[in-house]
C-alpha cells in the first residue's frame, strides 16, 4: 500500500511537472536529443535534490519512501515530455533489484548512491531477442571464487551514461543478477543509432568481466523486478499518449479547411472519438496495475501484464493516427508529433513485444480460471 | 456502518427468502409481484435513493454489499435503481405527485418499454412525429412508434411525442409516462436477426395519457430524454445486453471456456485474439471503476460515456472470435456452442444500433467530451413543420 496520501502524490507530481517544464521543455528536449549521450546530468541531479531518483527506495536508504503508485504517476509527467534517461531502469528496476538481495549493506549503499544522483544504473536484462523473459546470452561462471560474465547483452538504455549495470546472466540455466562497473575494460559498449532520438540503446560485450551477484536474486525477484518496470513505462506511456492527443484535439479545432473547423469532419471525430477510448483505458489499467502492485494484490501480474501491452499498444495507435489527423504539417521534423511517435515504437519492444505480454496476460487468466 | 448494512440485509433475506427453492419462505411457489413488494419495502429494490422515495440513502459499498446479498442467494428485485429505466427516469424528473402516484407501483413489477423511435426517427430522435394534444386533463396520441422491445409484456412505455409543430424540432417534444393497456394501442411483434421478437411496432391511435404524467415540463421533453437516454446507454456501457455478460465475472471469461473445451487454447494466433478479447472486457470494467471514483470525487465523470461504444467491439469481437474457435463447426446449428455462436454475432448488433448507434457514440465522445465543432443538422433551426422527410 501507498503510505503517501493523494494530496502528497500530487504536490510531487506538481513540482516534478514544473520542474520539466523549466528544464526540459520541447527546445531543450530538441537540443538535447541532438547531443550523443543524449542525456541531462544536470536535470538528473535536480531530479535528486528532489527525492525523485530515490521515489522507490526506503527512507533509511536516503530515499523518498514511495510505491509503484507515485511511479506510475511521476512517469506519466515524464512521459508528456519524452523526458530522456534512465529512470525505469535506474530508479525503478534496478532499486527493487538491489532490495530483493541478501546482502543488504552491500545493496544499501548503492541505494544511497542511486538517491543522491551520484550513481547511475543501467540494467542489461535481454539478449538479440529483445524479450527479458527468456534466458539471456550472458552466460556467468565461477573462476577461482569470482563470478565471470562472457556475452553480449543488447538493447541496454543508457549504457551511455550510467556508472552501474545491474546485468543478467544464464547461471547453469537459471536467471541471476550481477553487478559491474561500467568502466570496467573488459566491457566493450557499443552506442547505437536508435530510431527514437530520445532514447539512447547500447550492446554491451563481456569478456570474462568479473562481477559481484547480487545474493538470493532468483528469477522469482527478477521478473518481480521487470513487472514493475513494465507498469512503470506504461505510465510514462499513458503520460505520452495523453499529450499528443491533446495537442491533436487542440489543432482540430483551430485548423480550418473548406471553411470550417476539421474537427467538424466526421471521418476525424469517429477517430479522435475512438482514440480516447484507448487513451481512457491506457490510463485506468496503468493506474489500476500500479496500484495492485502497491497494494500487494493477487492479480498484480495479471494487471501489470494488461497495463503492459494495453499501454504500448495504444500509446502507438493514438501517436500514429495522430499523425493522420494533423495532416502534412505532422510530417516535419519540426512538429513534436513523429517524436511521440518514434517514442511509442520504441516503446513496443521494450522488455518484450506486445504479443509476448499478451500470451503471458491470457497464460495469468487460464490460472485464474482453471 | 457498512458492516451492520450487511448484516441487516443478509438477516432480512434469511427470513424472508427461501434461496433453495427460490420463492418467499413459507411460500408454495413463487410470486413476482408480491416478493417485489417486500423487496421494495425495505428498501433494498433502490437503496441509492433517498429515503422518501422507496430507498435508503446509501452509496459505494453498501450498495454492492445489498446486491451481492441477493446475488448469492438468487434472490431477485435487487438494482432497481439502476436497471428500471421507467422508475429511474421518474424519480429524477417526476413531480412529487407522479412519484406518490406511480413510483412504488413501477419498482414492484410492471415493465416500461421505450416509445422513443419511428419509422422515421431513428438516429434524429428529434424527428419523431408521433402527435399529442390537449384534450381536458388528458392528452390525446396518435402516430407509430417501431423497434419497441418488450412493448407487448409493457404496462407503461416512456413516450416521446410531438407537442407544436411551430418551433424548431428540439423545443416542441413532451416526454410522458404513457399507459399501455388501453383501447387505441396496438403492438405488433417484428421478428429480429437473433430469432427472438422482443420489439415491436406499436400503432398508437386516440389513445390517451393524463397532462399529471409528464415527465419533466411541457414541450421541455428534450431534455427529460437526454436523462432517460443517458441511463440507457450507461447500463448498455456495463454490458447487460449480452448473454455472455461481464455482469458475472465470477465465471471464467467464455472465450477461455470455449477455446479449452474445443481444445484450442494451445494456438498462438488464437491465443493473441482470445487475450485482447479478455483485455478489452477489463479494460472497459476498469474504466467503469474509475468513472464510479471520479463521480465520488467530482460529481461526474465524462468516462461513463465510453462504455457503450467499447461494448460494441467487446461483443462483435467475442463472437467472431467464438466462431473461430468453432471453425466450420459454427455452420451446424445441432451443437449448442453453435448456436450460442451465431446467436450472439447478431446480438452483437443490438449494443451497437440500439440506444443510439456507435456512430452517433461517436459524435456525442467527440462534440461533447472533447469539444470538437457540431456537425451540421440542417433543420435544427427551422420551424419543425418545415422540416424534409424521407
Ligand atoms: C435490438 C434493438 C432494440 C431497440 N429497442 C428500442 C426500444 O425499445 N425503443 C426505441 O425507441 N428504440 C429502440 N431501438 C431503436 C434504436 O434506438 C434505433 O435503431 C437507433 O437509434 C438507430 O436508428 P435507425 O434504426 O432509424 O437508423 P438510422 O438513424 O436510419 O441510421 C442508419 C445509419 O446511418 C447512420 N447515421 C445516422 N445519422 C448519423 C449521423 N448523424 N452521423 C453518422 N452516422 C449516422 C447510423 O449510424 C446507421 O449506420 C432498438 C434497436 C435495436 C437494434
Amino acid at each position: 500500500m501507498s503510505e503517501y496520501s493523494q494530496e502528497d502524490r500530487q504536490a510531487i507530481c506538481a513540482s516534478f511537472a514544473r520542474l520539466l517544464e523549466e528544464n526540459a521543455n520541447e527546445p531543450k528536449l530538441r537540443e538535447l536529443i541532438e547531443t550523443r549521450s543524449g542525456f541531462d546530468r544536470e536535470l538528473w541531479q535536480k531530479m535528486a535534490d528532489m527525492g525523485l531518483t530515490g521515489i522507490t527506495i526506503a527512507p533509511e536508504h536516503s530515499g523518498a519512501g514511495g510505491s509503484l503508485e507515485e511511479v506510475e504517476a511521476l512517469l506519466e509527467i515524464a512521459g508528456g515530455f519524452l523526458l530522456c534517461g534512465p529512470f525505469i531502469e535506474s530508479c525503478v528496476i534496478a532499486p527493487a533489484l538491489l532490495l530483493a538481495c541478501e546482502d543488504q549493506e552491500f545493496a544499501g549503499q548503492h541505494l544511497q548512491a542511486i538517491a543522491a544522483g551520484s550513481s547511475i544504473f543501467a540494467v542489461a536484462g535481454c539478449g538479440s531477442s529483445g524479450d527479458w523473459d527468456e534466458l539471456p546470452d550472458v552466460v556467468a561462471e565461477q573462476q577461482d571464487g569470482h563470478w565471470c560474465l562472457s556475452g553480449s547483452a543488447h538493447f541496454v538504455a543508457y549504457a551511455n551514461v550510467a556508472d552501474h549495470c545491474l546485468v543478467a546472466a544464464n547461471v547453469q540455466g537459471e536467471i541471476g543478477v550481477f553487478l559491474v562497473a561500467m568502466e570496467d575494460p573488459a566491457i566493450t559498449a557499443t552506442l547505437h543509432k536508435s530510431s527514437d532520438p530520445t532514447q539512447r540503446l547500447s550492446t554491451l560485450s563481456f569478456d570474462s568481466v568479473r562481477a559481484t551477484r547480487l545474493a538470493g536474486v532468483d528469477e522469482q525477484a527478477w521478473s518481480g523486478a521487470l513487472v514493475n518496470g513494465l507498469v512503470a513505462l506504461a505510465g510514462e506511456q499513458v503520460g505520452g499518449a495523453q499529450r499528443i492527443f491533446t495537442i491533436t484535439i487542440e489543432y482540430l479545432k483551430i485548423r480550418h479547411q473548406f471553411g470550417q473547423a476539421i474537427g467538424s469532419f466526421q471521418s476525424l471525430k469517429h477517430m479522435a472519438a475512438d482514440l480516447l477510448v484507448e487513451l481512457e483505458s491506457a490510463t485506468s489499467v496503468a493506474r489500476h496495475a500500479a496500484r495492485a502492485i502497491a497494494a500487494g494484490n493477487e492479480d498484480a501480474a495479471t494487471m501489470s501484464y494488461l497495463a503492459a501491452f494495453t499501454c504500448a499498444d495504444n500509446y502507438r495507435r493514438i501517436a500514429a493516427d495522430a499523425i493522420q489527423l494533423h495532416g502534412g504539417i505532422a510530417y516535419t521534423v519540426e512538429h513534436p508529433a513523429h517524436l511521440y511517435w518514434r517514442r511509442a515504437q520504441s516503446g513496443q519492444w521494450a522488455y518484450c513485444s506486445s504479443d509476448r505480454l499478451r500470451d503471458l496476460y491470457l497464460a495469468e487468466m487460464e490460472k485464474n480460471h482453471e | 456502518m457498512s458492516d451492520n448494512v450487511k448484516i441487516a440485509v443478509e438477516e432480512w433475506l434469511d427470513s424472508h427468502w427461501d434461496s433453495e427453492n427460490r420463492r418467499e419462505l413459507g411460500s408454495q411457489a413463487y410470486d413476482e409481484r408480491s416478493w417485489l413488494t417486500k423487496v421494495v419495502d425495505a428498501g433494498y429494490a433502490a437503496p441509492s435513493w433517498s429515503r422518501e422515495w422507496f430507498g435508503l440513502g446509501l452509496n459505494g459499498r453498501d450498495v454492492r454489499d445489498i446486491e451481492k446479498a441477493f446475488q448469492k442467494r438468487h434472490a431477485p428485485g435487487w438494482g432497481r435503481d439502476r436497471f428500471h429505466l421507467g422508475a429511474i427516469t421518474i424519480y429524477k424528473l417526476g413531480s412529487d405527485e407522479l412519484k406518490g402516484e406511480l413510483l412504488h407501483k413501477l419498482l414492484c413489477g410492471p415493465i416500461c418499454c421505450l416509445l422513443y423511435s419511428e419509422p422515421g426517427a431513428g438516429s434524429d430522435m428529434a424527428g419523431i412525429r408521433t402527435r399529442a394534444v390537449k384534450d381536458g386533463e388528458d392528452f390525446v396520441v396518435n402516430g407509430q412508434k417501431v423497434w419497441t422491445s418488450n412493448a407487448k409484456e409493457a404496462e407503461y412505455g416512456m413516450l416521446l411525442t410531438r407537442t407544436d409543430i411551430d418551433v424548431p424540432k428540439h423545443e416542441g417534444i413532451t416526454f410522458f409516462i404513457f399507459p399501455m393497456k388501453q383501447e387505441g394501442v396496438e403492438v405488433r411483434p417484428i421478428n429480429q436477426i437473433t430469432g427472438e421478437s422482443e420489439f415491436n411496432e406499436v400503432f398508437i391511435t386516440d389513445a390517451r395519457v393524463p397532462e399529471r404524467y409528464i415527465i419533466g415540463e411541457y414541450n421541455e421533453g428534450w431534455k427529460s430524454f437526454q436523462v432517460a437516454i443517458a441511463s440507457e446507454r450507461l447500463i448498455m456501457g456495463m454490458g447487460v445486453t449480452a448473454r455472455s455478460s461481464g455482469l458475472t465475472s465470477d465465471k471464467s471469461p467464455a472465450l477461455l471456456r470455449l477455446a479449452r473445451k474445443h481444445g484450442r487454447l494451445g494456438e498462438a494466433s488464437l491465443r493473441q485474439e482470445i487475450a485482447q478479447a479478455l483485455a478489452y472486457r477489463q479494460l472497459n470494467t476498469l474504466n467503469m471503476q474509475r468513472a464510479v471514483e471520479d463521480i465520488k470525487q467530482n460529481g461526474m465523470s465524462s468516462l461513463m460515456s465510453l462504455g457503450k461504444l467499447s461494448m460494441s467491439r467487446i461483443q462483435h469481437g467475442e463472437a467472431r472470435i467464438s466462431a473461430k474457435i468453432l471453425g466450420p463447426q459454427v455452420l451446424l446449428e445441432d451443437e449448442e456452442d453453435a448456436r450460442n455462436a451465431n446467436f450472439d454475432a447478431a446480438k452483437a448488433y443490438m449494443n451497437s444500433i440500439g440506444g443510439g448507434t456507435d456512430q452517433i457514440q461517436r459524435n456525442i465522445i467527440a462534440e461533447r467530451i472533447l469539444g470538437l465543432p457540431k456537425s451540421a443538422d440542417v433543420d435544427r433551426t427551422i420551424p419543425f413543420k418545415d422540416v424534409k422527410t424521407s
